[in-house]
């Protein structure tokens, strides 16, 4: 059954360093295209947080040959559907179009790739400068417990280092951005040679590539990038920052930093997550949530990426139970795991479950794509769904429970979510 | 090479809509079956009119509840045990409410789908309903509303919902409210259950790599449970609609307000569904959408605004919704009314030309995954749509004349009834709101009672 995991590509790579692949599917008649810039928020500085995003909202308002508002209604008209997405390590942009409209996709994607600046205005900048601080506004500041991530991220990780804010930005950097900062930035990241696009669906191969060669093979490519500078990491005893929020229920979050993406503990860090948390049998679920019930839920993941990578267990508090109670069932938890070991049992579960995960993720083509686009981009072979999903079968009991002693023994950043005042609940 | 023009799209596209089989069991539970088999899973979705409406007077929560025992143990097996069944399975369960409905969802690769049916089949028959799942679930459902009531988008929705369906089953959150929740006993549970988890009060919907006839057997063999009387009574009295106020909540610290704006509209099934369709997409319907083109990338006073109708199978609403900084949202209410004002007013035909090739060019969009086949099969049955209605829905958009759809906006957007819910900062944004139309400003507490 792993076969259909195994797929079929081409790869080719333009003069000016674009990396093109190619995936067949004509089971419906549509076709993603979906194109990865290495850039995200960690090729940001101090100062100027928020840029890489704020600049994804930049490449929707037009280019040379595209009015502003038309970027939309071009694919919006063809019947597509269209976004970008931003994150520590790379700014991604995607459309599916019916399978017909593919060469009004690349159309679009190469004249906001090579002609961008022509029609940048200051208008534009600001109105997108607003969106983006409602945006913050929207996600963040007016959500219960949405500052939780910045706090960790800050609380973590160095001053210098390049995860050390959130992706969004700090509201004053995003106010303070300027036609010059959109112009610098452009010029650095968004060249060929710094990106790799996927086209997936109803295609022929010879024909697409040509359209590709068309509108993508005049874009001159960039100097070489510049380098992320990344300090030393590493917290040298436990950190508690106590936040008051707009809550009435108290969150308790524990952060490790462990490490990054694909690497060989990667893999078993997110097997771990899925056997305390992952269902109602996981060991945290079962002991805050349905036995002792000092917990309305808990939830851990393993969250990595280019540079590092970092284990969060997060638990909201039943109504009067003291966070600390919680911490120290979940850290008695993990000493347990750590001094007996998971089960077989447990392993199991948790990789049959993952690798079905495998097969459903196939249903929509825009994420598959996607999918596709990580691994060229992160591990250089488009077709590592059989590899990545082989990542997690093929850890042993010991492998995941010796994560607990590798990187959860370290010290780590506990944050406390609680609310501003005692409230008299009525109704 | 020419990049002045965008280039042409080329000829139509082939595009065949999946077969739609519709069945009967012996026992009376209807199924509807779609073969896909582009890849080894099977999507199963067992739907039952047990939604937040069957809720008995001053027991709101109630059908929520059920929903969140229904798969706390079945069986043989306790809650845990079957939870450990289901993730061993590698399969996928799931249980959620609305007003009129819960759904048992299960996604399972073809190789375990009979056993994932089996299970699926234990828990809707046999639910275990102990005492002390009772308590804990009900526990969580207290603690849950609280931490719902945090979310400005909850409170604005919510109240929003109770303002419009006033007075009518439609009208309480479909958690409850906590002072409800804390009478609701286990029998109660247990009798609810009883009246509603009927075959003749539901219908299987299975989308997956499998044939009929290996369906049919497989039914046969785990959904052969004697049916029993229903004795649901589905009489829904009309709302008493509010008048047209502006209705204020203050949100300690808010950062924006929460704005919904609308009113009581019509059933699914009326006549004028599509020319509906198309105006709306106008409106608020799609990212070129008036309102998303003014407030966002004009004005820059929202990160999104987005319009649309909802339905229920009685009575649908309708409603536009976004939040917007608290400085801009007098303004904002303003340019919301002008925008209404103005599509009463004039619809260009290139706007509705516009709105009829999205509508058309993404159809086969919709019927991409296992889930969203699903989700469609579900409100055709659910809104007792023609049979033919996704064969017949091109033809249904394109053939809308520009007459039909301003006397859609006409008719569909009623200026007098509007209501607005605003969830915000009080010392920021009321004083911006008296110079709103003729609207009175009422405020409310977060659970909607004057203050």
């Amino acid at each position: 059954m792993n076969e259909i995991l195994n797929i079929e590509y081409q790869k080719h790579t333009l003069q000016n360093g674009l990396e093109v692949v190619l995936y067949k599917d004509n089971s419906l008649p549509i076709v993603s295209v979906n194109i990865w810039y290495k850039v995200g928020s960690a090729n940001e500085i101090e100062g100027k947080t928020g840029f890489a995003h704020l600049f994804e909202h930049m490449m929707f308002q037009g280019s040379k040959h595209v009015p502003k508002e038309m970027h939309f209604r071009y694919i919006e008209e063809a019947g597509g559907n269209l976004n970008g997405s931003t994150s520590m390590d790379r700014t991604n942009y995607y459309e599916t179009v019916p399978s017909n409209s593919l060469e009004l996709a690349l159309w679009l994607e190469s004249d906001r790739m090579g002609f961008l600046l022509d029609a940048l205005t200051q208008e534009k900048l600001d109105n997108q400068k607003d969106v983006v601080m409602n945006e913050r506004r929207q996600r963040y500041d007016n959500q219960p417990y949405g500052l939780a991530w910045e706090l960790i991220f800050s609380n973590l990780f160095p001053k210098d280092h390049p995860y050390h804010w959130p992706t969004i930005g700090w509201m004053e950097d995003i106010e303070k951005f300027e036609l010059d900062d959109v112009k610098k930035f452009f010029k650095t990241y968004y060249s060929p040679n710094n990106a790799s696009l996927v086209i997936g669906g109803d295609i022929e191969y010879d024909e697409t590539l040509e359209l590709v060669k068309n509108y993508f093979d005049e874009i001159p490519s960039a100097n070489s990038i510049p380098e992320i500078q990344v300090p030393q990491t590493g917290l040298k005893e436990n950190k508690k920052i106590i936040h008051h929020d707009n809550v009435q229920l108290s969150k308790l979050y524990i952060t490790w930093e462990t490490t990054k993406l694909y690497e060989k503990d990667d893999a078993a860090l997110d097997i771990l997550a899925d056997i305390l948390t992952g269902s109602k049998n996981g060991r945290l679920f079962k002991s805050l949530v349905f036995e002792k019930q000092i917990a309305q839920d808990v939830v851990s993941f393993q969250y990595s990426g280019n540079l590092t990578g970092m284990f969060i267990i997060m638990a909201t508090a039943k109504p009067g139970v003291e966070l600390d109670k919680i911490k120290n069932e979940i850290l008695k938890e993990l000493k347990q795991i750590e001094e007996e070991g998971i089960t077989i049992a447990e392993l199991e579960r948790s990789q049959n479950a993952i690798t079905s995960s495998f097969i459903y993720s196939l249903q929509n083509l825009n994420s598959l794509v996607d999918q596709i686009n990580n691994y060229n981009t992160n591990l250089g072979e488009p077709n590592s769904f059989l590899f990545d999903l082989k990542r997690m079968t093929n850890l042993n009991i010991d492998d995941v429970s010796g994560m607990t002693i590798k990187y959860l023994n370290k010290p780590f950043v506990e944050l406390q979510i609680v609310p501003k005042e005692v409230e008299v609940e009525s109704e | 090479m020419n990049r002045s023009v965008a280039p042409e799209i080329k000829d139509k596209l082939e595009f065949h809509l999946p077969t739609i089989k519709q069945f009967q069991l012996n026992n009376g539970l209807r199924v509807i079956f779609v073969k896909k088999d582009n890849l080894p899973i099977v999507q199963m979705s067992l739907i039952v009119n047990a939604g937040s409406r069957f809720d008995p007077a001053n027991k709101s929560g109630l059908s929520y509840l059920t929903s969140m025992l229904i798969d706390e143990g079945a069986g043989e097996y306790s809650a845990l045990e079957l939870d450990n069944e289901i993730e061993s399975l590698g399969s996928i369960f799931g249980v959620s409410t609305d007003s009129d409905l819960i759904y048992m969802n299960m996604l399972s690769i073809k190789d375990k789908f009979e056993r994932s049916l089996e299970l699926l089949s234990t828990v809707y028959a046999s639910p275990l309903f102990t005492d002390e799942d009772f308590e804990r679930e009900k526990r969580k459902l207290l603690t849950k509303i609280v931490r719902n009531y945090d979310e400005p988008s909850y409170i604005a929705s919510n109240n929003f919902r109770n303002l419009v369906y006033n007075i009518t089953p439609y009208a309480h959150p479909i958690l409850g409210t906590s002072q409800e929740v804390e009478t609701v006993t286990n029998d109660e549970v247990k009798q609810f259950y009883k009246n509603t988890f009927l075959p003749q009060n539901s219908y299987l919907i299975v989308v997956g790599n499998i044939t009929q006839s290996e369906l049919e057997e497989k039914l046969n063999k785990y959904f052969n449970s004697t049916s029993f009387e229903s004795n649901n009574t589905d009489n829904i009295s009309s709302p008493i609609e509010n008048d047209s106020n502006i209705y204020f909540i203050h949100k300690d610290g808010a950062a924006q307000s929460e704005i919904r704006v609308g009113h009581l509209s019509n059933k699914r099934t009326d006549a004028d569904y599509f020319p509906k369709v198309i105006m709306n997409s106008i409106l608020g319907g799609q990212f070129s959408s008036r309102l998303n083109l003014n407030l966002r990338e004009d004005k820059g006073f929202t990160y999104g605004v987005s319009s649309g109708y909802y339905y229920n199978k009685y009575f649908g609403y309708f409603q536009i919704a976004t939040s917007v900084d608290s400085k801009n949202t007098g303004e904002t209410l303003a340019e919301i009314n002008k925008e209404i004002n103005g599509l009463k007013q004039n619809i260009s035909i290139e706007e509705i030309n516009f709105a009829k090739s999205f509508l058309v060019k993404r159809f086969p969009s919709m019927f991409e995954t296992y889930t969203q086949i699903a989700n469609n099969l579900t409100s055709l049955v659910h809104y007792s749509l023609d049979k033919n209605y996704f064969n017949n829905y091109i033809q249904n958009v394109e053939r809308c004349t520009k007459e039909e759809i301003e006397k859609a906006a006409q008719k569909n957007i009623v200026t007098d009834k509007m209501i607005y819910v605003v969830v915000g900062n009080a010392d920021e944004v009321l004083p911006q709101l008296s110079s709103i139309s003729d609207s009175n400003v009422i405020e409310l507490d977060k659970f909607g009672n004057k203050v």
